[in-house]
């Protein structure tokens, strides 16, 4: 029932997630390169996240857990890796914005590079692990 | 690390689903196992041992 209940919440999101991006680039007029990377970014992000629902209600429907030991493990390797990232990106992105462009970014760019940097981290090493086992 | 869960599994002719039910894990976890790509916990180890009537050490080899 619990695994149910995780698996309705996390479409509910995903679903909350591309409405809200649906009014954001309908309310946002000029449809720019800004606007659709943003548009991409989150997209693959709740590609990933239908991928591991649909993973886990293929093991439901089989009568199996949709999470064990393993994808556990998983998941606290690949948040510790997307952590490290997270941590790294808020130093690294504004020095080499900074070393790079002369371009001193808004600390909102920063967290939003944050946001996706360490989502994507989380996201690669996901896949990876779980494909290679340990 | 090395496994001798398939042996085993054919001995009590379980599918790899059969044996993952069984246990309480994904099935994904029983093909990584019988690959040796996957070091389980000990109660892992224990409940994959119980459920095909053997010991540990038999299901499972460590080599230097």
């Amino acid at each position: 029932m619990k695994d149910k209940i995780e698996i309705v919440a996390g479409i509910l999101i995903a679903v909350a997630v591309l409405t809200t991006l649906y009014f954001y680039l309908t309310s946002v007029g000029h449809i720019g390169s800004g606007e659709i990377s943003v548009a991409v970014i989150a997209l693959i992000l709740v590609v990933f996240a239908i991928y591991v629902l649909w993973d886990r209600l293929k093991n439901v429907q089989r009568g199996l857990p949709s999470k064990d030991e393993r994808l556990i493990n998983i998941n606290h390797k690949a948040g510790y890796y997307a952590f490290i990232a997270a941590i790294w990106s808020a130093v690294g992105v504004p020095m080499l914005s900074d070393f790079l462009f002369h371009y001193e970014l808004e600390g909102s760019r920063v967290g939003s590079a944050v946001v996706i940097i360490s989502g994507f981290v989380f996201a690669i090493s996901y896949l990876y692990m779980e494909r290679k086992g340990n | 690390m090395r496994t001798r869960i398939k042996e085993f599994r054919a001995r009590h002719n379980l599918t790899q689903e059969e044996l993952a039910n069984k246990v309480g894990v994904r099935r994904e976890t029983i093909v990584f196992l019988e690959q040796g790509k996957y070091n389980p916990s000990l109660k892992l180890a224990h409940d994959v041992a119980k459920a095909l009537n053997a010991k540990i050490d038999e299901i499972f080899i460590f080599e230097d």
